[in-house]
């Protein structure tokens, strides 16, 4: 019974969902978003939609981006090509972090430039009228259409973000008498202080994020100066004397909260906090409120008005007290704001950010990431690394979460938190963070830059702390796709080798090093040496490496156009000259030994006594003699051994016996006949 | 030991009958707890499927663990760190409960486990503190205003705890009237906005007179603030940093959050202004990423609206609002002309073009066909007579 009465109460549901559907459809809406839960829920006035008639729905409406959406999520990275920003053009591939911040840099600055040109000149732009139009091609209307001295010009100015042109026009509005109301003369105080009082260059804020340089910031924390910090804060233009916003401020008749508040957040975005907290105390006196943004802006520039740590915290606390007297709700970036103040205060940063943590958590606002990164930052950022306690915490919050952008700062989050792991040495909290990162949306958190810091931060982490089999997956994952490994990284990976036994991945290791452009880096060729020349491999190995060493050779004698030729040291030499010795290339190895004579440098015992080896096996008694003359010109105490090995283990001619022989008479005095030997060969 | 377990089942109880109570009504919810009340003290495996704490038992003499444990348990709503003395456990957890009490008629949610959790969480003190706990906490659910009972037992506690008797009394009982005010307030009017009680007990716990309570743990000293107590230098030990989460330790209490209502006040509608835009551009700049693959670039281009939308049809660009069928299928606009003759057919003929033309809009096409129609009108006497 009950089942029956549900089954017929379901085929009504049904009915009346398809006649919904089709009533939703009739008024063109876009049906396929209206779910069945809310057609169901409807189900109640089911006996006034009998009478409807049915209507077809006239048009479906597609979302335009579905279809190409559905496609680009059926497109994974290719862990072996650059970015698809470069693929267009096989000749500019970058081969290594330097490159593809050039180049990805040169593509934007050309677009910019294109767009320039568009904007400079668009008289030249109006013959290609598409059809249909498309806005964004064309140049856009900057020149001001009203003409005369009006409000309403002025508006237009301001509107246009002209800013020389708005002022002149003010000057000349108010020169004439004619009141100026106070909304629009607010509106240019606004765009005064955005700017600085200085032109509104367009390229300026058109910067794309990826062309944005994190070192402004790194630059800022060290400049706590208080007034002159020149250059430190933003990099717009400073905040001048007496500039036309001041200007203007003074001479307005009438001055309501915007205006101070405008006043104050142009002071602080251009470095002069002094002004703003003055500017803040005559706006109590005018018995004015301040709004969420300017107390945002206040709380920012502590760390400027105050030298100790405790004063700046008690400054920052006043601010927040007077917003809640003020009446004034705090936002996220209130608290975003007193963290990144929190940064600069030292111990009192450690134990109050809880507190502004809790804080927040009581006012139901939702941290993001920039907050996160102010709290790991102050946490381990310092000189004695706290335990991982926060950060564990912190990376199980992230993960329960999406993440919106709301604060310019949350890009800095996971640089920073990998950064932490790192400094922790603790791979369990790198892997979670790289979780959380790859999760929806939030790669997106991370521009270029700081990608290839996140990932060489966790690679060299990975190096360290894994397995070398996963270190290798990684590495092939990433390596070109992701990000371009720096020197240190390739210098980890080469430590992780060699610690894990696994020196026969060194040759396409090698590969790499010449692909990202490192093969001319003394620390890197040294290392890389030394490993390979350490311990004698099985053969096939040795072959590798002697091509390796024949490479390092060729770098080492190449006269680049602008190049200078790396220089040859002892222990490089003798590095090379060993592994040509175990890989039989007597020829090879005896030409790296004629070069320690030429840079007067000395070759150790153990390649002497591998190159006679190496002669003896390919039974070469000819280098060997050579190799006795050598060392006897060098006047090494070894010659003797060498000699008497040279005797002893090779079959020896009766003129060569000779020769051998006079090398030990003239051993003192041959220097110069050793000389013309080598020219010889 | 065994009168032990019976002072933390107690506890338990009555918490559970706090809860119980608010969510099943009086009656139904009372008569349970007690019963486990009752039960519980029979043998200790029952005891421990009841609460089903039973790590706590089992690690009870490990007290640091234990009570690290609650620490990070209670997090979320407790406002203090791991007490030191019995007295201050004493007041959290009734602090706790209240809590509890508030959460409960806020959002009548099955939580009783947690609760139970934290109560036996945190009776690890002596006995005696057990058992007056549940009587308070039977008080307590009832309303009734606090008997003499109630108050000797109180001070049987400050007797047994060797820091200042009379103020550990008046202490004990005020928060014990503090928490009988609250429950009756919630009684009465559901309309009281919880979260605001919570932080106005949460202010309170930190009045003058609580902060006398010796306390020994240095989170609390140290989130009590005030500036003077934080030197830089004095809070750097290691054992010290360990303890720190993001869920325990007080709040700065500067903001009380704000009603919906005040929060839409405070809304003001004006155009935004320089700043709000600029803002608004460097916060989409920062998750602007250039595409990844072809497609995500069309995507771009579509949303700059350089790209022809997808998928392409037929109906792209159709801006005057008509069907293809509207445009080709003209007949029904021939109603009023003959049916039969040369009029008829020169009309066919007329619909035929226009169907076939893509320039004229349907309303265009209709008008064209009422002229023809008009005229033919004003003919009519002349056609007639021929």
């Amino acid at each position: 019974m009950a089942a029956r009465r549900l089954r017929g109460s379901s085929w009504q549901q049904v009915v009346s969902l398809s006649r919904r559907c089709c009533f939703l459809g009739g008024r063109r809406e876009n049906y396929r978003c209206s779910s069945s839960s809310t057609a169901l829920g409807k189900t109640v006035d089911n006996s006034e939609v009998t009478q409807e008639e049915i209507v077809l729905p006239r048009k479906k409406t597609w979302d335009k981006l579905a279809v190409l959406q559905t496609l680009a999520s059926t497109v994974n990275r290719d862990p072996t090509a650059a970015h698809y920003m470069f693929q267009d053009d096989p000749f500019l591939m970058p081969r290594n972090a330097a490159n593809s911040r050039l180049f990805s840099l040169s593509k934007e600055s050309g677009r910019n430039t294109a767009k320039y040109i568009i904007k400079q000149f668009p008289q030249y732009f109006d013959k290609t009228f598409a059809e249909p139009n498309v806005p964004c091609l064309m140049p856009e209307t900057l020149t001001p259409q009203i003409e005369g001295v009006s409000e309403e010009a002025l508006k237009e100015r301001i509107h246009l973000r002209r800013v020389k042109d708005s002022v002149d026009l003010f000057d000349q509005l108010v020169q004439a008498g004619t009141p100026v109301s106070l909304e629009t003369t607010n509106s240019l105080l606004d765009l005064l202080c955005f700017y600085g009082d200085g032109e509104s260059t367009l390229e300026k804020e058109e910067e794309k994020e990826d062309l944005e340089e994190p070192g402004v910031k790194a630059s800022e924390q060290k400049a706590p100066k208080r007034q002159f910090q020149r250059g430190s804060q933003s990099s717009g233009s400073r905040w001048r004397e007496n500039n036309n916003a001041e200007r203007i401020f003074k001479i307005m008749p009438e001055r309501n909260a915007h205006s101070y508040c405008t006043m104050i957040r142009g002071m602080v975005k251009h470095g002069a906090s002094a002004k703003a907290y003055d500017m803040y105390i005559d706006l109590l006196n005018e018995r004015h409120k301040a709004d969420v943004h300017t107390f945002n802006a206040l709380i920012t520039a502590v760390p400027y008005l105050k030298e100790r740590f405790v004063e700046r915290w008690e400054l920052a606390k006043v601010f927040l007290n007077h917003m809640a007297q003020q009446e004034v709700q705090p936002n996220l970036l209130t608290f975003n704001a007193v963290l990144k103040t929190l940064r600069r205060c030292g111990g009192v940063g450690r134990s109050m950010s809880l507190l502004v943590i809790k804080e927040m958590e009581a006012l139901d606002i939702e941290p993001s990431l920039a907050t996160y990164d102010h709290l790991l930052f102050i946490f381990y950022r310092g000189v004695d690394l706290c335990p991982s306690g926060i950060i564990s915490e912190v990376l199980d919050d992230i993960q329960k979460r999406s993440f919106t952008p709301q604060d310019p700062d949350d890009a800095n989050f996971f640089a920073t938190a990998m950064q932490a792991c790192c400094d922790l040495k603790d791979i369990k909290l790198a892997y979670q963070l790289n979780k959380a990162m790859e999760k929806g949306d939030n790669w997106k958190f991370v521009d270029m830059d700081r990608l290839n810091a996140y990932w060489s931060k966790f690679f060299s982490l990975l190096c360290m702390m894994e397995q070398i089999d996963v270190v290798l997956k990684w590495y092939k994952e990433m390596s070109p796709s992701l990000f371009y490994p720096t020197p240190k990284n390739i210098l980890d990976l080469l430590q992780a080798l060699d610690a894990a036994n696994h020196l026969e991945v060194i040759p396409s290791v090698w590969e790499d090093m010449k692909q990202l452009g490192f093969n001319r880096r003394q620390d890197l060729l040294e290392e890389l040496l030394s490993l390979m020349s350490r311990e004698q491999h099985p053969d096939e190995i040795q072959l590798a490496f002697a091509k390796c060493a024949e490479d390092i050779k060729a770098v080492h004698e190449q006269t680049g156009r602008e190049q200078t030729p790396v220089e040859w040291t002892a222990s490089a030499l003798g590095h090379v000259a060993l592994l040509f010795s175990r890989a039989g290339r007597t020829q090879d190895a005896w030409n790296m030994m004629e070069h320690f004579q030429q840079i007067n440098r000395i070759p150790t015992d153990q390649v002497m006594d591998e190159f006679l080896n190496c002669a003896k096996q390919t039974n070469c008694p000819d280098e060997a003699i050579k190799l006795v003359k050598l060392a006897a010109s060098l006047g090494l105490p070894s010659s003797q051994r060498l000699k008497s090995r040279t005797e002893k283990e090779f079959v020896l001619s009766e003129k060569q016996k000779k020769t051998l022989e006079s090398i030990k008479s003239d051993s003192d005095s041959s220097d110069s006949d050793s000389d013309s030997d080598s020219d010889r060969d | 030991m065994w009168s032990r377990v019976r002072g933390w089942g107690g506890t338990a109880g009555g918490c559970r009958r706090l809860a119980g109570g608010l969510l099943a009504g009086p009656a139904s919810g009372w008569e349970a707890a007690a019963g486990v009340a009752r039960l519980e003290g029979r043998t200790r495996s029952k005891t421990q499927k009841l609460f089903s704490t039973s790590s706590v038992l089992s690690t009870e003499k490990d007290e640091s663990t234990a009570s690290k444990d609650s620490t990070t348990e209670m997090a979320s709503k407790r406002q203090e760190g791991t007490p030191e003395t019995p007295k201050q456990k004493l007041l959290d957890i009734i602090g706790n409960m209240k809590v509890e009490v508030s959460y409960r008629k806020k959002l009548q949610q099955l939580k009783t486990r947690e609760t139970k959790k934290q109560a036996t969480n945190k009776l690890e003190g002596p006995d005696g503190e057990g058992t007056v706990l549940q009587g308070t906490t039977e008080e307590i659910q009832r309303g009734r205003p606090l008997n003499p009972e109630l108050v000797e037992a109180a001070s049987a506690v400050a007797s047994s705890l060797p820091l200042n008797k009379k103020q550990t009394e008046s202490e004990l009982l005020a928060q014990l009237r503090r928490h009988e005010e609250t429950t009756d307030k919630q009684k009465k009017g559901g309309t009281i906005n919880i979260r605001n009680v919570i932080s106005e007990m949460a202010v309170k716990r930190q009045s003058p007179a609580q902060r006398g309570v010796r306390i020994s743990n240095r989170i609390f000293l140290d989130l009590d603030e005030d500036g003077q107590k934080l030197k830089p230098g004095r809070l750097s030990p290691r054992s010290f940093d360990s303890r720190r989460s993001l869920k325990v330790g007080g709040r700065l209490n500067i903001f009380t959050k704000a009603s919906p209502e005040t929060e839409n006040a405070l809304k003001t509608v004006s155009s935004p202004t320089i700043w709000d835009l600029e803002f608004a551009k460097e916060i989409a700049a920062i998750t602007a990423q250039p595409p990844r693959n072809g497609f995500e670039e069309m995507i771009q281009w579509t949303k700059e609206g350089i790209l022809w939308e997808f998928p392409i049809d037929n109906e792209a660009g159709m801006e005057d609002d008509a069907e293809f069928h509207e445009h080709i299928f003209l007949e029904k606009h021939l109603e009023d002309f003959p049916k039969q003759g040369p009029i008829r057919h020169f009309m066919e003929l007329v619909i035929c073009g226009l169907s076939k033309n893509p320039y004229l809009s349907v309303k265009q096409k209709i008008e064209h066909i009422e002229w023809f129609q008009k005229y033919f009108e004003e003919k009519k006497e002349f056609l007639q007579e021929i």
